[in-house]
């Protein structure tokens, strides 16, 4: 093909030109797709940090947001009556009713504030993993988070003494990270017996619903809603996937708004890819003179000179997709401090997007040059010096 | 579109062609009702002082540019009902350019200079040994063949544009001074030459300020402020 010929001679014949113009391209190219992928594995890390809870139906008593919440002092309560309303709406998934507050804490000499979680003792296999000792049975044990064993050196055996009372750790939770439903890291697990004996509460402050089926989770959510909240709002149900996907939702953005500031680099190598290409077309103005007189069609022009601009896209696209991986991976050891998610497809699918961007900016940036050349009155071309 | 005229038409045919540019300052008239019959095989000089509208005839008989009045045709087709593709196809196979200064493609060989009007036709690479044959005849060494147009003496750029004028086998040559850049021996070897792609068969109209060339054509016209004297 005579003009793809010509678009690599004239790249060869200025390269110093079209080389930067290439770098441009580059940088354009490195910045949208590290961007893109710095984004995405900060979605798939928060994902990841977050989806063990995804199977979840959280029910807060109604107070216009977490009223039941840890540590927040609130006189809406589900009753016992209520929670086996919820256990009939919700067939054989598992219900947990908690028991949720806090208290001051001693052990040995030191002192400090926990959240205390009461609950059935049944219920908390289904609920939390255990990392040492066993699960509490009786009620006068409690188990305590990782990070509460870590921070007051608690081991299977130790006495911890919530409030007047003194309880032996039976067991140590295994790390569960931020979760929607609840926080045990830093908490005290009793049993329910012992919370309502100590506290005098009988009533729940929340919910869990384990949902078997996850299809199930909406049905779930609104058999919960039809049968508490029929007359009035008394609960308030909240859908832990959908939580996930909201907040999933906003890193996306996030993330897209990342690469779009990446792109920014990309409509500056447009520029210079723009400004080569009316160089180029100015300089070979007498070329287009002759070639016109001689029997090329204007399409044929116009080709010629996007091939120039395709190829210097492509060349700057290539060179750019292959230092993604440095890019992505500098970013994710940067920001992240782990580059495992660079290999994830949705991560690497950022690298041909950011090459068919560049090769795209090239072509639009290509396309009024092109036609300006096309459209040389042949005459005026063949006279130009 | 122009019906195909008999081999007893006129190749090329002015029928009352006016050629004025409009400008800030007034109109100029730069061809003003010229008729004009050219036969196959003639060989036609056009002289006239500077002004005259010589490069605007062969503008026009070139299909680079379209009368503002009055009807040209080239081999049988009015140019004046032919879109800018079936113009362009009309230079590419029916007329052949000869420049002053050579107007060679810096970017390509000798070879595919000489090829570049048969690969826009063909859409592919010559490959029968034309493009030697050509070069042969126009009295180039085969040797420059894959050299660049900067390598080439003003004679040799000539002939490789002879060459490149003479590939697609159009009925018309034009020549615009096409010794006006060559010492007065190598413009008499090119006229030669001409002469006899002429007695081959080629029509040539070629604009000249030299008596001298102008000898070689069988008839000359004179151009006066764009009227054939």
């Amino acid at each position: 093909m005579i003009f793809f010929e010509f678009a690599q001679r004239s790249i060869r014949l200025h390269w110093l030109r079209s080389l930067l113009a290439v770098l441009g391209i580059v940088i354009g190219v490195v910045a949208i797709s590290s961007m893109g992928i710095l984004g995405n594995s900060l979605v798939l890390s928060v994902g990841e940090a977050l989806s063990d809870v995804g199977d979840t139906v959280v029910v807060y008593p109604h107070s216009g947001g977490f009223g039941g919440g840890p540590g927040v002092q609130t006189n809406d309560v589900i009753t016992g009556r209520q929670v086996q309303q919820i256990e009939r709406a919700v067939g054989a998934n598992d219900v947990i009713p908690l028991h949720v507050g806090a208290d001051r804490i001693k052990v040995g000499g030191e002192e400090g504030v926990a959240q205390v979680y009461g609950m059935e003792t049944t219920d908390i296999p289904l609920l939390l993993e255990i990392s040492e000792g066993v699960y509490l049975r009786g009620a006068s044990g409690a188990m305590v988070g990782q990070a509460l064993a870590e921070t007051y050196d608690l081991d299977v055996g130790s006495r911890i003494t919530v409030g007047d009372e003194s309880l032996r750790v039976v067991g140590i939770l295994a790390e569960r990270g931020v979760g929607f439903d609840i926080n045990p890291d830093q908490a005290v697990i009793v049993s329910d017996q012992w919370y309502t004996s100590v506290y005098g509460e009988e009533d729940y402050d929340q919910v869990i619903v384990k949902v078997r089926n996850l299809e199930d989770i909406e049905e779930v959510k609104n058999a919960i809603d039809a049968t508490l909240n029929r007359r009035e709002t008394v609960v308030d149900v909240f859908d832990t996937r959908m939580i996930l996907e909201t907040i999933l939702e906003t890193f996306s953005t996030i993330s897209t708004f990342t690469t779009a500031i990446g792109g920014i680099s990309l409509v500056v190598a447009g520029v210079s890819i723009f400004n080569v290409q009316m160089m180029s077309v100015t300089e070979r103005t007498k070329e287009v003179g002759i070639i016109r007189s001689i029997g090329t069609r204007r399409r044929e022009v116009m080709k010629m000179f996007l091939y120039e601009a395709f190829l210097l896209g492509f060349l700057g696209s290539a060179i750019g997709g292959i230092l993604s991986f440095g890019g992505g991976y500098v970013a994710l050891l940067i920001m992240l401090q782990d580059t495992a998610y660079l290999f994830a497809p949705s991560s690497l699918v950022y690298i041909p997007y950011g090459m068919l961007f560049g090769i795209g900016t090239s072509l639009v940036s290509g396309l009024y040059p092109a036609w300006k050349a096309a459209n040389l009155n042949p005459i005026d071309a063949l006279r130009y010096e | 579109m122009g019906d195909r005229v008999s081999t007893d038409q006129p190749v090329i045919r002015l029928d009352h062609v006016s050629k004025i540019y409009p400008l800030p300052f007034g109109d100029v008239v730069a061809l003003d009702d010229v008729s004009l019959d050219v036969e196959r095989g003639d060989f036609i000089a056009v002289m006239g002082p500077s002004g005259s509208g010589k490069s605007t005839l062969l503008n026009l008989i070139g299909c680079l540019d379209v009368p503002t009045e009055g009807d040209l045709y080239i081999a049988g087709r009015n140019i004046r009902e032919l879109s800018d593709d079936e113009l362009t196809d009309l230079r590419r196979d029916t007329l052949g350019f000869i420049f002053q200064q050579f107007n060679l493609i810096p970017l390509l060989t000798v070879r595919e200079n000489v090829e570049y009007p048969l690969v826009l036709k063909t859409r592919r690479r010559e490959s029968k040994g034309l493009v030697e044959k050509l070069t042969r005849r126009v009295g180039l060494e085969e040797e420059l063949l894959s050299h660049k147009p900067s390598e080439l003496s003003g004679g040799q750029s000539q002939r490789v544009a002879i060459a490149r004028a003479l590939i697609n086998e159009p009925e018309i040559l034009l020549c615009d001074e096409p010794t006006g850049n060559l010492d007065t021996k190598t413009g008499t070897l090119i006229m030669e030459l001409l002469e006899e792609v002429n007695q081959q068969g080629k029509t040539i109209i070629m604009v000249t300020h030299d008596p001298r060339i102008a000898g070689y054509a069988h008839r000359t016209i004179n151009l006066v402020d764009g009227k054939i004297a």
